[in-house]
């Protein structure tokens, strides 16, 4: 099994508060972590655990302070950001929480939008992205915007949206924190089909149900991985 | 990624707060607007008055002895031998007496008026005369020195002040010596046309430069005061008066002459046109700062307003450049737009002024005019677009994603 995320003592160390008081912030404190190719990865942890941060290390919003980060088999640890957009627009999906939609582009024209970053004409795009609205289920949605949409409806275009760049690494952050129960189920089963296609999925969670479902859970505490 | 997306998404973008774009640009129209109008009116003002010019003086060149550097008839003579030599030119030469004589306008008072010698046929020679009565005399009577005299519209109405016909009627004036002098009206001329109109319009009586030689006293037969020379229509400006300035300094030495021509003059003007022009249109300029300023504001408070937007475009995997580009293109495009409306607006009260006022004949507005405008309203929307672009490219993406 190929692995898609492989960290190796990865550290994040943050200056945070006025210059003249400044604390550091020591977030991460070396941590291990394998994700193998279409594995299921629940991250879990209370609050100041560090999980944000290292969701944002493994989607390349962030660099780790120290150690090293193999992403798809290439080291990403010491690359310019000029590079890391590019690798974060062809192996990372992100799928937020609050969604992230841009409320005047419909359904379709955010789907596609990752798409623009690369080049790609026009019709290619927006062929794509009716593809991966379709496969969420919302090929009867395509032309309506944000505002018209349910929560559950606008997470599917999100995750669209994260599908049609065909990425090494789904990257979920509380993708159902905004949801009521049901949409919550329609989600969570989304993701469980998406796993069953062979996906890779890490998802970012504090309830415990969601992770559940997840393949394997990986819990922080203080900056390490507890278990 | 194209830039042309990046266009188009501007474009998107502004449509989308149309009511907020348009305000943000009214700043910009109004500077173009002001600027191109500026500009266009000072060249149709320059059209304007060359054209009044030319209906007053023609193209012509004038001679006459420098008296400000102490020339005088004298030492800078216009005489009759010189006149050969100009004939060969390619000019209408018309050698001139400027005195003056006195009538009485009550009994008793005695007034003075100019009193001009002229070759005969003197509208031919020089169209901006035209006989509105009359007629002029001609060469025979001009050589025989006939006692006729042709009258401006002024000295008409001076001279015969009831209003009755002057042709045919017969003047009495005195020489500055105290001679009485009997001439037969036989011709009004029309007052001068254009701007210049009420400036050119003295009170002249017109007749043979024979008639003053044999009856005035202090006239030298054969020395005449100034000469003016009209140019034929191919002829060369710059190049005859060149010829003239020679052959007079090359008989009586340098420096003693003044020669100008119409063309030497319209230049001058064309200067201070020119710098009344740079001169608003600094002040207009100005306008179009202020509106930069209004652009760069609208433009910043967009980028706030717009900072998940950014987050998620870096997520999604915008570089920083990507995202200035976006934000320097929708400013350049917020004021090109402004631009091309303020140089429609400025076209369309260039043409109704000169549907309006006859001052300004012509409408003129420059393609280089109009390109420069363009050309500094995508600057203006570049430079003040920089601020906030760079802003945006620099937000990091996950404090723009938290931002609420």
């Amino acid at each position: 099994m190929n692995a898609v995320v492989q960290m190796t003592g990865v550290t994040k160390t943050y200056r945070s508060g006025s210059s003249a008081r400044q604390v550091e912030v020591r977030a991460l404190q070396g941590v291990d972590l394998t994700v193998g190719q279409g594995e299921y990865v629940a991250l879990m942890g209370p609050s100041g655990s560090g999980k944000s941060t290292l969701m944002h290390i493994i989607g390349l919003l962030d660099s780790p302070s120290s150690g090293s980060y193999q992403l798809g088999g290439d080291d990403v640890t010491k690359v310019p950001e000029g590079v890391l957009a590019k690798v974060r627009n062809q192996r990372v999906g992100f799928v937020f929480q609050a969604f992230f939609l841009l409320p005047r582009l419909t359904a379709l024209h955010n789907v596609a939008l990752p798409l623009v970053y690369r080049g790609m004409s026009a019709v290619e795009r927006l062929k794509r992205a009716r593809a991966s609205l379709e496969s969420v289920g919302l090929g009867d949605r395509m032309d309506h915007l944000p505002s018209e949409l349910s929560g559950g409806q606008k997470q599917r275009v999100a995750i669209a949206r994260a599908l049609v760049q065909q990425p090494d690494l789904l990257l979920a952050d509380e993708p159902t924190g905004n949801l009521d129960s049901k949409s919550s189920d329609e989600i969570l089963e989304l993701f469980d089909q998406l796993h069953r296609q062979g996906k890779t999925i890490v998802m970012v969670t504090h309830e415990p149900d969601v992770g559940a479902r997840a393949q394997r859970i990986v819990r922080l505490r203080d900056g390490r991985i507890a278990e | 990624m194209n830039p042309l997306e990046n266009f188009r998404m501007a474009f998107e973008s502004l449509w989308q707060n149309k009511l907020r774009s348009f305000l943000a640009l009214l700043g910009i129209v109004i500077g173009v607007f002001a600027v191109t109008a500026m500009i266009s009116l000072g060249q149709m003002a320059t059209a304007g008055i060359n054209q009044s010019l030319e209906a007053v003086a023609g193209r012509s060149i004038f001679v006459q002895p420098d008296f400000n550097a102490g020339g005088n008839a004298q030492t800078a003579p216009i005489r009759e031998e010189e006149m050969e030599v100009l004939r060969r030119l390619p000019v209408r030469v018309i050698p001139q007496l400027f005195t003056n004589a006195q009538y009485e306008s009550r009994p008793g008072e005695r007034r003075s008026i100019t009193f001009q010698g002229t070759p005969g046929d003197l509208p031919r020679l020089d169209p901006t005369n035209k006989i509105a009565r009359g007629r002029y005399f001609g060469e025979a009577e001009a050589r025989a020195g006939a006692a006729v005299a042709v009258l401006s519209d002024r000295a008409a109405k001076d001279l015969f002040p009831t209003g009755r016909d002057p042709v045919g009627q017969e003047v009495r004036l005195f020489s500055p010596s105290g001679s009485r002098a009997e001439l037969t009206v036989i011709g009004v001329l029309e007052p001068p046309s254009g701007i210049f109109g009420g400036l050119g319009s003295s009170a002249t009586v017109y007749v043979p430069n024979e008639y003053i030689w044999n009856n005035w006293p202090a006239q030298t037969r054969g020395n005449y005061d100034f000469v003016v020379l009209a140019l034929n229509r191919e002829a060369n400006s710059r190049e005859v008066q060149r010829q003239v300035r020679q052959i007079y300094e090359s008989r009586f030495g340098q420096g003693k002459y003044t020669i100008q021509s119409t063309e030497s003059f319209q230049g001058t003007l064309a200067t201070i046109t020119g710098i009344l022009q740079g001169l608003l249109g600094g002040i207009a300029g100005l306008s179009l700062l202020v509106g930069g300023i209004g652009i760069m504001n609208i433009m910043l408070v967009s980028v706030t307003e717009r900072t998940r937007e950014i987050g998620l475009r870096k997520a999604l995997g915008a570089t920083a450049g990507l995202i200035r580009q976006q934000f320097l293109i929708e400013a350049v495009v917020l004021t090109l737009v402004g631009g091309a409306l303020g140089v429609l607006l400025a076209a369309g009260l260039l043409l109704l002024i000169t549907a309006v006022v006859p001052f300004f004949p012509v409408f003129i507005l420059n393609p280089v005019t109009v390109m420069v405008a363009l050309l500094v309203s995508a600057g203006v929307g570049l430079a003040f677009g920089v601020l906030p672009a760079a802003r945006a490219a620099a937000l990091d993406p996950i404090e723009a994603l938290r931002f609420e």
